[in-house]
């Protein structure tokens, strides 16, 4: 069968948007409201939320989200680089703590999210330091697979050549191991992201999880989807910025 | 020298690609006609659409004009029972052991396990594979996988033999090794085999019947018989005079393929 | 042999550093429990924790076994047929992507506090890893194989059975390796938010109780269980995979 044109996938993509909005739209009028809210009904509630009517303390918390992300991120890049680059310029401690830090990764995260509920309650800490938990081992593994896949034989001729080690880093190392790098940061990234909503609301007192569990909790249903639209965009619109600056990382060192 | 029954009619086919910089005429008006029981190779420089012929034997592709004829009935697709293709990547599904990669077409075909083993179990003695029955396709060579391939397609019993450049990724020694091994299957199962290859050697060495094709768009350039005897000597003066005519037959076309 | 000997070196001293500075009152123990307190802890704990872990991998199962059934087929008809697969891959991406948690306080709703919502979104969280792998795996089959077979006479269906499958058996066990930890992570999300029964609700009911001994007691027992569980399948997929060397 020949090869559908480019024209007509595209078509195709947007008639099954439409197909799946029509069916949102009659299944939601169906049901009862508290359980779901058809497009119609959230496009009110989103307009309430965005000019704050409804939620007039959006933007505060909104702003601790992203505070919490930022955090956690930043913590989670200086430990993951860290922690990265010690196992991986030192093979025996490389070759011992490695498979221990890659079984840790075989542990569900979400099971440590008690203890540190417990350790920091519901504050912002919790959930930072969640955040930073989940971004940490993408981010430690990709330094860890990057280092390791460098070339040796590049490091030898550099050095031959007379490169310091700085030189080496910098010019042999850090090329041939960018993109696995780059890619663990923004893995990284959506992690920390995933990690702060899902510790917002698993239990918090602000921030857009809580506002969300607000709404669930007094079933304003039309309410709760528009948060979690507002959230999404935070969440996809970060991993787009990430892709932005992937691609400039990229063309940095090429 | 008694005719023997035409076993595979090709009249004039055409067939046509269409590609980004526009359609491209692959073969154009290829005839040819096959005796059973002949060795006979398709030569050409690349590009001359052999392996596209060889693929509508097969049933694999369709001509645009004309049509191919096996055993009297027009091609319409791949006919296990007549036709069997052996590729030049061996094609081994790798996680089937030698055994029963050979059982594959069989195994398609429905025959029963008891007999499909037996069938395939027999075929390895010839093919020199005794003893890597439970092998899988990681352990053996490259001569080895190809003579798996072959063995499962001679599994099938079927009366013509299709080989596309069956030793093509193969070193030296090893084609000329399994040039001759061939030769020895072939002789003892008088089967009727379509072979094509790039190397003068293996056509003059192996083939009763030599059709040249040209440069795109391919045709039938020149078609040559072989009646002399096996296994063939290389230096004789018979055959270095054929193969001199053979080269300046192919020599023109490949310098137009270059172009 | 010297990484087990620093490996091992490693966690005593862990440990024991973990001990000193319990001891040493330099964290609250109500917080930060010591190590001597944590494993008699373990045997406090004992029935209920094994319960309730039970009752989550009870769960994880099921929601595991959905996923691996929904993931592959879906991966397999999505992926074999061109337009399908031109059509929805921005969206099986797209769904993949988007964190699931934020459809979790929806779910309860629908479907209450109980078993149906932990497996429901557990398979929610198994499913696109497993269907994208496999979606993957099929457009990678080695076309080469795909003619063979149709020249020797393969059936749509014998090309899908005798060919297509086993071909990507071994993308599918790496899916399934991945999906269960995600499962798994579904599961004890649901618990923890909503649940009644299951290791997540024990967890969660310590950690409010103040009971760091026990809630790390039980935290070290999921963990280990989970590590135990993707090393038994690491092991499955090593047999299953001996042709491919």
């Amino acid at each position: 069968m020949p090869r559908a044109g480019a024209v007509t996938v595209v078509a195709l993509r947007l008639g099954l948007l439409a197909i799946a909005l029509a069916v949102w739209e009659v299944a939601g009028r169906m049901v009862n409201p508290l359980l779901g809210v058809p497009p119609s009904a959230v496009l009110p509630s989103l307009r309430d939320l965005v000019l704050l009517r409804s939620y007039p303390d959006l933007p505060a918390n909104l702003l601790l989200t992203v505070r919490e992300i930022a955090t956690a991120y930043l913590l989670a890049v200086a430990a993951g680089l860290g922690c990265g680059f010690m196992l991986g310029m030192h093979r025996l401690v490389g070759q011992a703590w490695g498979p221990m830090l890659a079984a840790l990764y075989a542990v569900p995260a979400v099971v440590w999210y008690p203890s540190l509920m417990l350790f920091f309650g519901l504050d912002a800490a919790s959930k930072i330091s969640f955040g930073f938990l989940l971004g940490f081992f993408p981010i430690a593994l990709a330094v860890l697979a990057g280092i390791r896949q460098v070339n040796p034989q590049l490091v030898v001729v550099a050095r031959a050549y007379g490169a310091g080690t700085v030189t080496v880093f910098r010019r042999v190392m850090l090329p041939a191991m960018l993109f696995t790098l780059v890619g663990g940061l923004r893995t990284g990234l959506a992690l920390c992201v995933i990690g702060v909503v899902v510790g917002e609301i698993l239990g918090s007192k602000a921030g857009m999880g809580a506002l969300i569990n607000h709404a669930y909790g007094l079933l304003r249903t039309g309410d709760y989807v528009a948060l979690v639209l507002v959230t999404l965009v935070l969440i996809v619109g970060s991993d787009v910025l990430a892709s932005l600056l992937e691609r400039r990382a990229r063309r940095w060192t090429e | 020298m008694s005719a023997r029954p035409e076993l595979i009619a090709i009249e004039g086919v055409t067939k046509r690609y269409l590609t980004s910089s526009g359609p491209v005429e692959a073969l154009h008006d290829v005839s040819l006609s096959v005796e059973e029981g002949a060795f006979c190779t398709l030569i050409g420089p690349s590009g001359c659409g052999k392996s596209t012929l060889l693929g509508m034997l097969g049933g694999l592709v369709t001509p645009d004009q004309g049509r191919l004829v096996v055993e009297g009935k027009p091609v319409t697709g791949p006919d296990p029972r007549r036709v069997a293709t052996v590729f030049q990547e061996a094609g081994l599904f790798p996680w089937r052991t030698t055994l029963q990669n050979v059982e594959f077409g069989l195994e398609l075909q429905g025959v029963p396990a008891e007999r499909r083993r037996r069938t395939a179990s027999d075929l390895l003695g010839p093919l020199g594979l005794s003893g890597f029955a439970e092998k899988y396709p990681r352990e053996l060579s490259g001569g080895m996988k190809q003579r798996v391939a072959i063995g499962r397609a001679l599994a099938l019993d079927a009366k013509i033999l299709l080989m596309d450049e069956p030793f093509g990724a193969l070193d030296e020694q090893t084609r000329v090794l399994m040039g001759e091994w061939l030769l020895d299957i072939w002789r003892r199962t008088r089967k009727t085999v379509i072979f094509v290859t790039h190397s003068l050697h293996e056509a003059l060495f192996l083939s009763t019947r030599i059709a040249v094709m040209t440069a795109r768009p391919g045709r039938i350039k020149a078609a040559l018989d072989l009646t002399m005897d096996y296994p063939r000597s290389m230096e004789s003066s018979e055959m270095v005079a054929l193969r001199a005519k053979l080269w300046s037959e192919i020599r023109e076309e490949s310098l137009r393929a270059m172009r | 042999m010297k990484v087990r000997i620093l490996q091992l070196v490693t966690v005593i001293a862990g440990l024991g550093l973990w001990e000193l500075v319990a001891r040493a009152g330099w964290v609250d123990p109500l917080f930060v429990p010591a190590p001597s307190a944590v494993a008699p802890a373990l045997l406090r704990i004992g029935r209920g924790a094994l319960a309730g872990l039970a009752d989550t991998l009870g769960k994880t199962a099921l929601a595991y076994v959905l996923s691996v059934l929904l993931g592959v087929s879906a991966g397999v008809v999505v992926g074999s047929v061109r337009l399908l697969r031109d059509v929805l891959s921005p969206y099986v991406v797209a769904l993949y992507g988007i964190p699931k948690i934020l459809v979790l306080p929806w779910i309860v709703l629908l479907l209450g506090y109980g078993t149906s919502p932990a497996v429901f979104y557990g398979v929610l969280h198994g499913f696109f890893p497993i269907m994208v792998l496999v979606m993957g795996a099929v457009r990678d089959v080695d076309r080469t194989l795909v003619t063979v077979a149709r020249s020797y006479g393969a059936t749509t269906w014998q090309l899908y059975w005798k060919v297509l499958l086993p071909a990507i058996v071994p993308s599918v066990l790496g899916g399934m390796r991945l999906g269960v930890v995600f499962c798994l992570l579904g599961v004890l999300v649901v618990e923890m938010f909503a649940g009644v029964r299951g290791m997540g609700h024990v967890l969660s009911s310590y950690a409010n109780g103040f009971q760091a001994p026990e809630l790390f007691a039980a935290t070290a027992l999921v963990s280990v269980a989970s590590i135990a569980i993707v090393l038994a399948l690491d092991h499955v997929n090593e047999k299953l995979s001996r042709w491919r060397g």
